[in-house]
């Protein structure tokens, strides 16, 4: 998959670009609005993480562009300015999510895994890892072919593993992914405890295979490798 | 004391003293123009008797000798100065048989080559039979005065301490957070005018501090933003990396510490968006719909604290308030009744039309409960929380209206919400007990 990251602070495009190199995007950088102009008229993307507040215009202008030149390109916006009208525009204008800054780079790639499946895999909203598959649109979750008697929070959770394999999910990227980051709570740690470990004994429950190894100290990750486990 | 009844007092006061010494002067004028005439009139009819005795003739018994004494000087007797010249005193009255204020008048006339004495003498009112009238007079004039001090002190005062009301009035609904500029009434007093201008830029300056320090709060929070980011996703990309234990525990308590920056921040933004009023309602939103769904995200949190919840929830409770901002409001109550309940604790929501009470067990507050909703302020310093939560309800409540009230009582937390309370008209009217910045509840 093809991103165009825009944004003018180069250590946080940076951050974006190592996580998702590393998840084997390919990645292009720019910094200015005129930049983001000039690769947009030249070149599609699968996904363009915009910016709104560039050195050198308003990223919601942008926008426009996107929409007429690459209306098949999926837009997240990234924000330092978490205003309401702000996000209104930006989503009305054809944006297709929007993530305030500072975002967990696991959550920014949940994301960007949510809206794709969303826009380009029209019906099949299927997220299929070994024996586990969930349905996105029905939000069901199966082992094998057992339905997984699972809350929405753990098949939130289950999907936020699956979209970050091999990635070690703090506990407060879990928390801020489940429960948003409404509240003054500082992330609800045991509740998240209480739901990795109910959600591993369901799928041990139906037969699947343990995937779901604590990391010492930070939180969890989702080992695709023991499959042969 | 009131300003118009001081000036009356002291208008008094001095009044009392100018009267007094007005009497004095009075009485002594009075006597002394008495004194003019009486010395005038013997003059006159010494004068008179001189001529007589230049004519020549008996005049013995002329009713103008009565109370005159002729005198015919001998040479070795005739005084330096031959000037008229007065005496008065008591002297004994034979016509009344008392002694009563005498005046006598004595002149010198050269007659036939004669010096003749010619003295007459009256009695006139004395000291003590004028007093009893002139201050007979003076009070009177003092009780006049009097009331007309009085009465028009109050109507004067009513007049010229009209424009001083207003502004007062002015000042007193002024609110540094309604960001409108100090109007006050136009005066012609120049006390008033110079009072006028001086509160007037007070305020702008207070106005323009204010704003300062709002749009401070606000950058710095939002310039926060990108680097609390980066750093985030750069501890993101450290976790990653082939790390042993010990660095795992220091990026986890990193992590920690960067989550409550990063809510602080958020917090703060919020807060200074709230005071913006950038938040407006739109239609009135169903609340019971609102608050049964915002429970239901919270269901499987109070299951695993095996919390026993309780609701009450009338049907269609209408608020004009904006749908985040109920979100918000909801999501920090319920999940604060959450966080400080007890294992098996319970929690109970009601909601009618007036308003909404959130009750949960929990054990009590560590500090000073009307503190609670000031920001950074938390029942107790557990260092899960940036104890701001309270504060952005407040807030809300506040931008809407709302009256809310934090109790602890019987082992109970209770926040209650009344939608519309009674006596917000009547604290708007009399603006009496509101301050330039407004105190968390008592």
């Amino acid at each position: 998959m093809k991103v165009l990251i825009i944004e003018d602070h180069q250590e946080l495009a940076r951050n974006i670009h190592d996580f998702l190199a590393s998840e084997g995007y390919i990645c292009e950088l720019c910094d200015t609005f005129d930049a983001a102009r000039e690769k947009l008229e030249l070149f599609s993307y699968d996904c363009i993480l915009l910016d709104i507040s560039l050195p050198d215009g308003n990223g919601l202008n942008l926008l426009n562009l996107i929409r007429t030149e690459h209306p098949q390109s999926n837009v997240l916006i990234i924000s330092a300015r978490n205003a309401l009208d702000d996000k209104v525009a930006g989503l009305e204008n054809g944006a297709d999510d929007y993530l305030t800054k500072p975002f967990h780079l696991a959550e920014l790639h949940a994301r960007i895994r949510a809206i794709y499946r969303r826009k380009n895999l029209e019906g099949a909203n299927i997220v299929q890892f070994n024996e586990i598959s969930l349905n996105t649109d029905t939000l069901e979750a199966r082992v094998g072919d057992k339905l997984l008697d699972t809350t929405r929070k753990e098949f939130d959770l289950l999907l936020y593993f699956l979209v970050n394999k091999n990635r070690v999910l703090s506990r407060q990227s879990i928390a801020a992914h489940l429960w948003g980051d409404y509240t003054d709570n500082l992330a609800n740690f045991d509740f998240v405890y209480q739901h990795v470990k109910n959600l591993r004994r369901k799928i041990s429950g139906a037969g699947g295979n343990d995937y779901i190894g604590t990391v010492y100290g930070l939180g969890y990750k989702f080992i695709a490798a023991n499959r042969e486990a | 004391m009131k300003l118009n009844n001081k000036f009356t007092l002291w208008y008094l006061a001095v009044m009392l003293l100018v009267l007094l010494i007005g009497g004095a002067i009075v009485y002594y004028e009075i006597q002394w123009k008495i004194d003019r005439v009486e010395v005038v009139r013997h003059q006159g009819l010494n004068d008179l008797i001189a001529d007589q005795i230049r004519q020549g003739g008996d005049y013995a018994n002329h009713p103008t000798r009565k109370r005159a004494t002729i005198t015919l000087l001998a040479p070795d007797s005739i005084p330096a100065s031959l000037e008229s010249f007065y005496t008065h005193g008591p002297g004994w009255n034979p016509e009344f048989q008392r002694r009563e204020y005498k005046l006598i008048v004595t002149s010198f006339y050269k007659i036939g080559g004669h010096i003749y004495r010619i003295s007459s003498y009256s009695f006139i009112p004395s000291f003590y039979q004028l007093l009893p009238g002139v201050v007979d007079s003076f009070k009177w004039i003092l009780l006049l005065l009097l009331i007309m001090v009085a009465i028009s002190a109050r109507l004067i005062s009513k007049y010229i301490l009209a424009p001083f009301k207003r502004t007062l009035k002015v000042i007193q609904s002024f609110d540094l957070k309604k960001r409108q500029p100090l109007r006050l009434p136009q005066t012609q007093t120049d006390e008033f005018r110079e009072l006028s201008g001086f509160l007037q830029k007070m305020t702008d300056k207070a106005l323009e501090d204010y704003q300062l320090l709002k749009e401070f709060t606000e950058n710095a929070a939002h310039e926060l933003q990108t680097p609390t980011a980066i750093l985030r996703g750069k501890l993101e990309l450290l976790m990653e990396s082939d790390i042993r234990d010990e660095q795992a525990i220091l990026i986890a308590e990193m992590q920690n510490s960067l989550e409550k920056l990063s809510r602080i921040n958020s917090s703060l933004i919020l807060l200074a968006r709230l005071e913006n009023q950038e938040y407006v309602a739109g239609q009135p939103i169903d609340f019971s719909e609102f608050l049964r769904e915002t429970l239901a995200f919270f269901e499987e949190l109070i299951q695993m604290k095996s919390l026993t919840l309780r609701t009450h929830i009338a049907e269609h409770v209408l608020l004009p308030i904006n749908r985040s901002l109920a979100d918000l409001l909801l999501t920090n109550l319920l999940s604060n009744a959450i966080r400080h309940n007890t294992l098996h604790g319970n929690i109970e929501v009601i909601l009618s039309r007036s308003g909404l009470v959130i009750s949960n067990t929990g054990n009590p507050p560590g500090g000073p409960t009307a503190e609670l909703f000031q920001r950074f302020k938390k029942g107790n310093q557990s260092a899960d929380s940036v104890g701001i939560g309270l504060a952005i309800v407040k807030q809300i409540c506040d931008l809407h209206n709302f009256n809310i009230q934090y109790k602890y009582v019987y082992n109970q937390h209770i926040l209650e919400i009344l939608f519309q309370p009674e006596a917000h008209a009547s604290k708007l009217l009399q603006n009496v007990d509101r301050t330039l910045h407004p105190e968390p509840l008592k």
